[in-house]
């Protein structure tokens, strides 16, 4: 499942090399990360134990280690493959789950607060593009569907 | 300049709108020409959506984008996460045409068509190459001599370096420009690149995203920074909002964070209030007071009445 996220050849050499170690911010700055352990356990094929770890959630996403990797790969890559992981199996952190609920029910992260902008003095907000959205949700949802269901036969 | 639309994101309108108003005063005061659409939703955000499902992560992207193209507007953000976020699907749909195509009949449903021809670009990058310097300069009525400014970036407004093509996405340059351009010290400082480390705060991590915010603001105490220079809504909520909770907790660092609109503002005259600093929790008080004195014009020290005038022969 996870090998077909990841090309394992340039994880390979990710293993090998760690340039990013000195410009990755969790690991100059989170005791006890490391992100090449996860990715050695991923090219041994023993990566399920990482998956209940607060560990793979520590990386920033800042893309230092993208703009420093010279396959311009970065182990983010492989974080964020174990986090999709954890995600798919359901241990992920709490607040994850409630993000991802909220944005698939409104098509945002949070509402405009009305008070606050009158106070202001500032424009009413314009309208969201919700209803668009959920319709696009749909038709998504079912092409997914149909390509699921090919994939089976 | 051709017209644009501002994407607000979720953040700045749900949890900080005296960011919306401070950018909102400068844009007006300057008179650039912008105007607010319907139909936007969330960028979305990558840690969020596109870990999850990165076909509903493109789709959203595109459309947000395809929105602003409708009506022929280009796009600017005082999001990084957003313009990051919209950057790289637009890259990601300018090289994958079979991508695009796919995108596209989705959008047949809903009466879209995504072309990908606009421009993204983030606020701060944007005063930089578009508005520039002359016009800044000719804006404001007074400068910042004398004031130390932390910049920070904030990691997406340049990274992916390939999706938004910006600045140096490993030394940046511009944010320091525009604050040399008011006049002010942009200050070198060992964690300036790093991140803000706000993420930590969504995936249930608290502790951690303190152990990030105190790293910078530790530093910025130690070399007398008078304010942190910032334009993201998620560093702003790590910087800000939680330095706050640092100081509850009886750990004051005190460095006021300032939005950039929230310093061009106030070189261009405007008040506390027209850029919604009262909003603030941590006071920038400090900041500004220190910024009065710096504009008093120095009084003569004894020495410098003593051998001032006449010289000390008469002639």
């Amino acid at each position: 499942m996870l090998t077909e996220e990841l090309n394992l050849n340039l994880l390979q050499k990710c293993a090998d090399c760690g340039a990013c170690y000195d410009i990755c911010p969790s690991c100059l700055h989170l005791e006890g990360y490391d992100p090449r352990s996860v990715i050695k356990s991923i090219l041994a094929g023993d990566y399920e134990r990482w998956l209940a770890l607060d560990s793979i959630w520590q990386c920033l996403e800042c893309h230092q280690c993208l703009e420093m990797c010279f396959q311009h790969y970065g182990f983010e890559n492989a974080m964020t493959a174990m986090r999709l992981l954890a995600t798919k199996k359901g241990v992920h952190p709490p607040q994850v789950k409630r993000g991802f609920d909220m944005f698939v029910k409104t098509g945002r992260l949070g509402e405009p607060v009305l008070p606050a902008r009158k106070k202001l003095n500032l424009p009413e907000p314009k309208n969201s593009g919700k209803d668009e959205f959920l319709k696009m949700l749909s038709v998504y949802k079912d092409s997914k569907a149909v390509a699921s269901k090919k994939d089976a036969t | 300049m051709k017209d644009f639309t501002v994407f607000w994101g979720c953040t700045i309108p749900a949890r900080f709108p005296f960011l919306e108003k401070s950018v909102r005063t400068v844009l007006d005061g300057m008179s650039l020409p912008y105007r607010d659409i319907d139909g936007f939703t969330c960028c979305p955000e990558k840690s969020l959506v596109n870990n999850i499902d990165h076909g509903l992560w493109t789709l959203t992207a595109a459309r947000n984008i395809a929105v602003a193209e409708g009506e022929g507007l280009n796009i600017v953000s005082p999001c990084t996460g957003c313009v990051s976020n919209l950057a790289t699907v637009k890259s990601e749909l300018k090289t994958n045409q079979k991508k695009k195509a796919e995108v596209n009949s989705v959008f047949e449903s809903i009466g879209r068509k995504y072309e990908g021809k606009i421009k993204l670009s983030h606020l701060v990058p944007f005063f930089h190459d578009e508005v520039g310097a002359n016009a800044i300069k000719s804006a404001i009525k007074r400068d910042f001599r004398g004031m130390k400014f932390a910049v920070h970036y904030g990691c997406h407004m340049m990274r992916p370096g390939h999706a938004l093509k910006n600045d140096d996405p490993l030394d940046p340059k511009k944010f320091d420009n525009l604050i040399r351009t008011l006049g002010g010290e942009s200050m070198d400082y060992m964690t300036k690149l790093t991140c803000c480390g706000q993420g930590l705060d969504r995936v249930d991590q608290h502790e951690n995203a303190l152990t990030m915010a105190r790293l910078k603001l530790k530093e910025l105490k130690m070399l007398g920074a008078d304010a942190m220079a910032l334009c993201c809504p998620s560093c702003f909520l790590q910087f800000d909002n939680n330095q706050n909770l640092m100081e509850k907790d009886g750990e004051k660092l005190g460095i006021p964070v300032l939005y950039f609109t929230d310093i061009l503002g106030l070189a261009m005259g405007y008040k506390s209030e027209d850029l919604g600093l009262p909003g603030h929790r941590i006071d920038v008080g400090p900041f500004l007071k220190k910024w009065e004195a710096m504009n008093e014009a120095p009084k003569m020290s004894k020495i410098q009445e003593e051998f001032g005038g006449e010289g000390a022969f008469t002639l």
